[in-house]
């Protein structure tokens, strides 16, 4: 029960928090924020009574009488991986939940319902070892997230849910028929009909339709990643969707088509993923560049992020189908740390977007004039983003690099190039929202004595739009002296801020984040040993083959 | 006249009692009741006989499988009776001969499902036809339902020709009337006569059961008569007309070894596709929740199909009875679900245009969870009964090696998903202010939470219902 209960626990709070909306409006966050805890009190408590066996891979194992008919098991293991992951899935709830506290303010209850349901099938994913479960897990976690987007979301919030259902499903149509094909093929093998995802490793399948069965699991983990030709509903999803489930989006919803990858197709079929190998690096190399190149021509702030996660998840897959220890351990560490800096950028996007109403470039500028504190936490984790020594996912670029090299030097080669044109895109976004003179279009300032002093700098900087776009353009190059200039000239008096600056709760919030990156970049050590152990096992059928190549 | 007759038999006494009511005294209430105990007689009767032994006669055949089908049937029949009386109620018809006709298609469906031998096959399919032409030109006022009711009239007699048509020139061929006469077996002894004279009455029969199940190409009536009946009708055609006649088309194929015949083989295979993918693209851009639940059963009906094809195939489960197994519960999960909807829709009355179900998500909490739940399963997400449907049906189609028919369902399944996700979509959306929202009443609420329980609950517990399933067909 053990590893049920962790599962169970989001599942009754988010029942409880919907029940809870009758009496009283603001009690559904606070038992999402209990939940949460709750669960994390949990896992750490679990953790602790039970540190890392050095001798077996597994912490945790348990399984529960479920659908007998076909031998399939409720079958919960957790190992490394899966507690990292889950761990990251806790904290970055709380970070989604920090942003909604104040946002949702209509449908409290069925909001939190939905959030606490999304975020226990994902746990769910991360636990789950009998293939069936795993994929009904996969495919639940969508519906309340479906929901999320579509009753919550921004203006064109129905297309991006339907956009994103859809792939999904066909995606998870696909896996289906995949796992299915799988024990039907295993059963001719060995006569033991079994969804066990311990059973069906032990004898990977055989016969010359592995290869097609591997292609329907890839796939569906593409469209989750998602890379390149099946990225299409991300940008869409993010940008529509509230902040929080952006969070859970970018955070960790994307994390588990890493994680399928690196759970379920590297040790089911290790000839399939040989002979797929070239085309999925090519794929990732793709996404790494387009998505970049995307991300450098959008104006809108969330789809600058939403193309940089094409991008950044793009190393991701590269890292897994590079097929050994350090690219294995720098997609991990990837995913982790795309986690935590995609999930704080999403939150400033948010943040902003309360603030002035849009997330168009084109809309508004230095904003470091009246919040200071929100850009430079923005600064931080654009910096973060384009892998900057010392944070997170540089370490993890990194070691994807190296693992990449090895394999396929002309894949590294090019992935490289994702560096230098995430440090494009990175810094395009800070210089035009976060430099240069202030200007905002939003009609609708908060400060009634400010008001005409702001609509006469719009019409001013309506006026001269084109020299700005051109200005900031050329001090990407130069450097920020012109704008500065013109800043300082257009100064006026010390005013009262029209626009708040960050709360506490959201410091504190974006401060942790910030504290994580940190430490993943400068000790990454202990997370790696935890990998050691479940990486090396996904790899065991590799060295042998790739010894002998 | 053994035990095995029993429901029908009920049944047909219960005609004749409400028949003798109705000519002495005319009252609802009383229709109602002697129907009632009628139909939750004969259930509970047909769910004892469950466990009985298999037997044969030369008209009906009485398996394990027939029973359980006829028991799931008469539960569904029963469900449905519970709400006819407040629908029933509010017209201004007179009631009592609707239950009369309901009766007479139940009689219909249930000796159809046991019948094994064309005459017993025929009378009960004309039986069940006849009454249902009755009970869709029901409403005297309403132009569309009489209509309807002469479009099923015209359409179903046709049918009735091609089948009658095809009886006969197997007839001509085999000097018999069973099911199993055109099985290979037999026809050796019967020589060197020309055996296209059996395919081509196997493709007349087909094609009139392809009327009564609405597959592409015969499809053209159903959106039609779906929306012109009156709300029950449509249900009771949807699910009992169209149960009987799937169970049929099944044992005459099964026993008449229908697929040792390539040609028959592909036509069912061509119009298994077509079905799928039509069915669906019809169901993208209506706006009558109807008309996507009639072009939604062409592409479930197409889904079926696909387990004919696998008669005979070899299993790669080593199991050869888990094809029919798949198959009964994908009917009978489809047929609970679509169950449920109309329950549904009955409630809401006839605010059935997407319009009208607008908002409805904060006006009526329970009945939009409700019907999210059943496009949830119509469309087969996990955790619904809709998906162990799909799941079996998926899993016996692998074993049995259909690659390519499954690639299209995959492609019909993404489509539907499309239409089923929208109505939910639609319910989301912002209340408007005009309309009201109405209390929802105990018997309404009951029934609501009885469908969430029964879909969610098979759906994600569906160890005791497989049990049964595999008990029953091995």
């Amino acid at each position: 029960m053990t590893l049920l209960c962790l599962i169970l626990i989001p599942l009754l709070g988010g029942l409880l928090a919907w029940y809870s909306q009758g009496f009283n409006p603001n009690l559904p966050r606070r038992i999402s924020l209990f939940t949460l805890i709750t669960s994390l009190v949990y896992i750490t408590a679990l953790t602790l009574t039970r540190p890392l066996a050095r001798s077996s891979q597994w912490l945790f194992d348990e399984s529960h009488a479920w659908i007998d008919r076909f031998n399939i098991t409720a079958h919960f293991s957790m190992d490394g991986l899966s507690l990292i992951l889950i761990l990251l899935t806790l904290l970055m709830g709380l970070a989604a939940l920090s942003s909604a506290w104040s946002e949702i303010d209509k449908h409290q209850g069925f909001f939190y319902f939905n959030f606490l349901w999304t975020l226990a099938g994902i746990i769910g994913v991360f636990l789950a070892m009998d293939l069936l479960l795993f994929f009904v897990f996969w495919e639940v976690m969508l519906v309340p997230m479906y929901f999320l987007i579509a009753i919550w979301g921004h203006e064109n919030r129905r297309y991006a849910a339907l956009k994103f259902f859809l792939f999904t499903q066909a995606g998870g149509l696909l896996m289906l028929l995949s796992i299915i094909a799988l024990v039907v093929f295993h059963y001719q093998q060995t006569g033991l009909l079994s969804f066990n995802y311990h059973v069906l490793t032990l004898t990977p399948i055989a016969s010359p339709m592995a290869i097609w069965i591997c292609l329907g699991f890839i796939i569906a983990f593409l469209v989750k990643l998602p890379a390149f030709p099946f990225h299409p509903w991300l940008p869409d999803a993010h940008t529509q969707a509230p902040t929080a489930a952006s969070i859970i989006l970018a955070a960790i919803l994307l994390k588990t088509g890493g994680y399928g990858i690196i759970r379920f197709v590297l040790p089911l079929f290790p000839d399939a993923v040989q002979f797929w190998s070239p085309l999925m690096m090519t794929l990732a190399v793709a996404s790494i560049i387009y998505g970049a190149l995307m991300a450098f021509s959008q104006h809108d702030l969330k789809r600058i992020v939403a193309y940089s996660s094409v991008s950044h998840m793009g190393f991701v897959l590269l890292g897994c189908f590079s097929l050994n220890m350090i690219a294995l351990q720098g997609a991990v560490m990837q995913m982790l740390a795309h986690g935590l800096s995609s999930a704080a950028l999403f939150m400033l996007v948010g943040l902003i977007q309360q603030r002035f109403h849009s997330r168009d470039l084109h809309q508004f500028s230095g904003l470091w004039r009246y919040l200071p504190q929100l850009s430079a936490m923005g600064l931080f984790f654009a910096i973060a983003t384009l892998g900057m020594p010392g944070l997170g996912n540089f370490i993890g670029e990194f070691l994807v690099l190296v693992g990449a090299l090895e394999q396929h030097t002309s894949f590294a080669v090019l992935a490289s190039l994702g560096l230098i044109l995430g440090a494009v895109y990175s810094l395009r976004m800070i210089q035009k929202s976060f430099f240069g003179p202030f200007s905002s279009a939003d009609s609708r300032p908060q400060d009634s004595t400010t008001e005409t002093m702001i609509h006469s700098r719009v019409t001013e900087k309506l006026h001269n739009t084109d020299t700005e776009i051109q200005a900031n353009l050329a001090s990407i190059a130069t450097g920020d002296q012109a704008s500065a200039k013109e800043a300082e000239q257009v100064k006026p008096p010390t005013l009262p801020s029209p626009y708040p600056d960050l709360s506490l709760k959201e410091k504190l919030t974006l401060m942790s984040i910030a504290a994580g990156l940190l430490l993943l970049g400068i000790h990454p050590q202990p997370l790696l040993d935890m990998l050691a152990q479940p990486l090396a096992q996904v790899l065991a059928l590799y060295t042998i083959t790739g010894s002998a190549s | 006249m053994s035990s095995y007759y029993l429901p029908a038999g009920i049944l047909l006494s219960t005609i004749l009692i409400l028949l003798l009511s109705i000519a002495l005294k005319r009252s609802h209430i009383h229709a109602f009741l002697i129907t009632g105990v009628g139909l939750i007689g004969a259930c509970l009767v047909q769910v004892s006989l469950i466990t009985a032994p298999a037997t044969s006669e030369l008209l009906f055949i009485f398996t394990q499988v027939n029973a359980l089908v006829s028991a799931v049937l008469l539960v569904i029949l029963v469900f449905l009776w519970s709400q006819l009386y407040h629908w029933l109620d509010k017209s201004d018809n007179t009631n009592e001969e609707y239950y009369l006709l309901l009766l007479t298609a139940s009689l219909g469906a249930v000796s159809m499902i046991a019948s094994q031998h064309f005459a017993s096959f025929f009378l009960a399919l004309e039986l069940m036809s006849l009454s249902f032409v009755g009970l869709i030109a029901y409403s005297n006022h309403n132009r569309n339902s009489q209509e309807a009711g002469i479009k099923y009239l015209v359409l179903s007699a046709g049918a009735s020709a091609l089948i009658l048509m095809g009886i006969a020139l197997i007839y001509l061929q085999t000097g018999s009337l069973t099911f199993d006469a055109v099985s290979t077996s037999k026809l050796q002894h019967l020589g060197s006569s020309p055996l296209s004279l059996t395919t081509s009455g196997m493709i007349f029969i087909l094609t009139g059961l392809c009327f009564k199940l609405s597959l592409v190409p015969c499809h053209l009536w159903v959106a039609d008569i779906f929306e012109g009946a009156p709300l029950p009708t449509t249900a009771l055609l949807a699910i009992v007309s169209k149960l009987a006649a799937f169970i049929v088309l099944w044992r005459m194929f099964s026993y008449g070894e229908w697929q040792t015949d390539s040609a028959i083989l592909d036509v069912i295979t061509l119009v298994a596709v077509a079905s799928m993918l039509i069915g669906n693209l019809l169901a993208l851009q209506q706006d009558r929740l109807l008309r996507i639940l009639a072009f939604s059963s062409i592409s479930h009906f197409g889904y079926l199909l696909i387990m004919l094809l696998l008669e005979g195939n070899t299993n790669l489960l080593n199991d050869m009875g888990f094809n029919l197994e798949a198959m009964i519960f994908y009917l009978l999960a489809y047929m609970l679900t679509l169950t449920g909807t109309f329950s549904v829709l009955m409630q809401l009355e006839n605010n059935t245009s997407i319009q009208q179900l607008s908002g409805l998500f904060w006006r009526q909490p329970l009945q939009a969870t409700c019907l999210s739940v059943l496009m949830l399963s119509l469309a087969g997400i996990p955790l619904t009964i809709g998906f162990m449907g799909k799941f079996y049906l998926v899993a016996a189609a692998i074993s049995g090696q259909l690659w390519w028919p499954m690639s299209f369902l995959v492609i019909a399944s993404v489509i539907g998903l499309y239409f089923y996700l929208r109505i939910i979509m639609i319910m989301l959306a912002k209340a408007e202010r005009s309309s009201v929202s109405l209390k929802l009443d105990m018997r309404q609420s009951v029934t609501s939470w009885v469908i969430i329980v029964t879909v969610i609950g098979i759906g994600t517990f569906p160890s005791v219902f497989a049990d049964m399933l595999r008990a029953v067909t091995h």
